[in-house]
């Protein structure tokens, strides 16, 4: 990851457009990725949502499929 | 900002779709699940056949089916013991489902042995959705109130949902696949039902 990726624009949706994603969705239909460290993971996480530390994102793309929308937070 | 810049990786990585959360999970204010990204998943040992998974997740129906029957008696509100009841009922129709996944991946017409025919009978104790042993659960649930039983329905709900989910997403047998991701969005509706019965309860009238 470089600095350069903090400043890509990207859509940011707020948490009740993410929960109206996710409820119109099937499971299976799209990628729900926690960013964040196992201990956060681990005090609660969304329902589904796959543990990939950001540090590690890059080198584990392959983990998911890039034709389903995706969320991560 | 770490969600951002996850999404300029996903993004930079060919995903086609890609959204970060504003505000990560302090914004979320719904329901989160707890515990490791294996959490729960040993009850499906990772060699099991389909056909052996789809036994274990009807035998988690039937503890959370008990646990809804039996706990519906114990709720001093009749709202919420309507929905257990509903919800018991639920949960016959999930190992319904199961039942016919079963037979679609077996080809019979039908297995009255189901799901001893696949998973010998065994003397350990009654587990439901959420890793918790049924008779414990409703040990628990005695002279509480009905706040903190759809409480705890709820965190047991949503760590199913959870598990669910995952398993859905590990199996690389379509069919078990198929079969997980069914379940999961069967609990999802369940999920939302107990919330909305919980902002009732716990919104003064």
């Amino acid at each position: 990851m470089g600095v350069l990726d903090y400043f890509r624009p990207v859509s940011t949706l707020p948490a009740e457009k993410i929960r109206a994603l996710l409820n119109e969705k099937k499971a299976g239909e799209y990628n729900l990725v926690d960013v964040r460290q196992p201990e956060e993971y681990q005090a609660g996480h969304l329902p589904g949502a796959r543990l990939i530390p950001v540090g590690e994102l890059e080198s584990r793309l392959k983990d998911l499929d890039p034709n389903k929308p995706t969320i991560a937070y | 900002m770490r969600s951002r810049a996850a999404a300029s990786i996903l993004a930079r990585g060919g995903f086609k779709e890609v959204y970060s959360m504003e505000g990560g999970i302090r914004a979320w204010k719904g329901l989160a699940a707890g515990g490791a990204p294996e959490a729960g998943m040993a009850y499906f040992p990772p060699d099991s056949s389909p056909s052996k998974l789809t036994a274990l997740a009807w035998l988690l129906e039937k503890g959370a089916q008990k646990f809804y029957g039996e706990a519906a008696s114990e709720l001093r509100d009749s709202g919420a013991a309507r929905l257990f009841a509903d919800l018991a009922a639920a949960e016959e129709k999930h190992k319904d489902t199961l039942y016919r996944t079963h037979l679609e991946m077996t080809g019979a017409a039908d297995d009255p042995q189901f799901p001893e025919s696949v998973l010998p009978a065994s003397a350990a104790p009654e587990y439901m959705e959420g890793g918790v042993e049924v008779a414990k659960a409703l040990q628990w649930t005695r002279g509480k109130s009905p706040e903190e039983i759809l409480e705890f329905a709820l965190a047991l709900e949503v760590n199913a949902y959870d598990l669910h989910l995952k398993m859905a997403q590990r199996m690389t047998d379509s069919r078990a696949r198929e079969m997980f991701a069914r379940i999961a969005d069967e609990e999802k509706g369940h999920l939302n039902r107990l919330q909305e019965h919980f902002i009732r309860l716990m919104t003064p009238a």
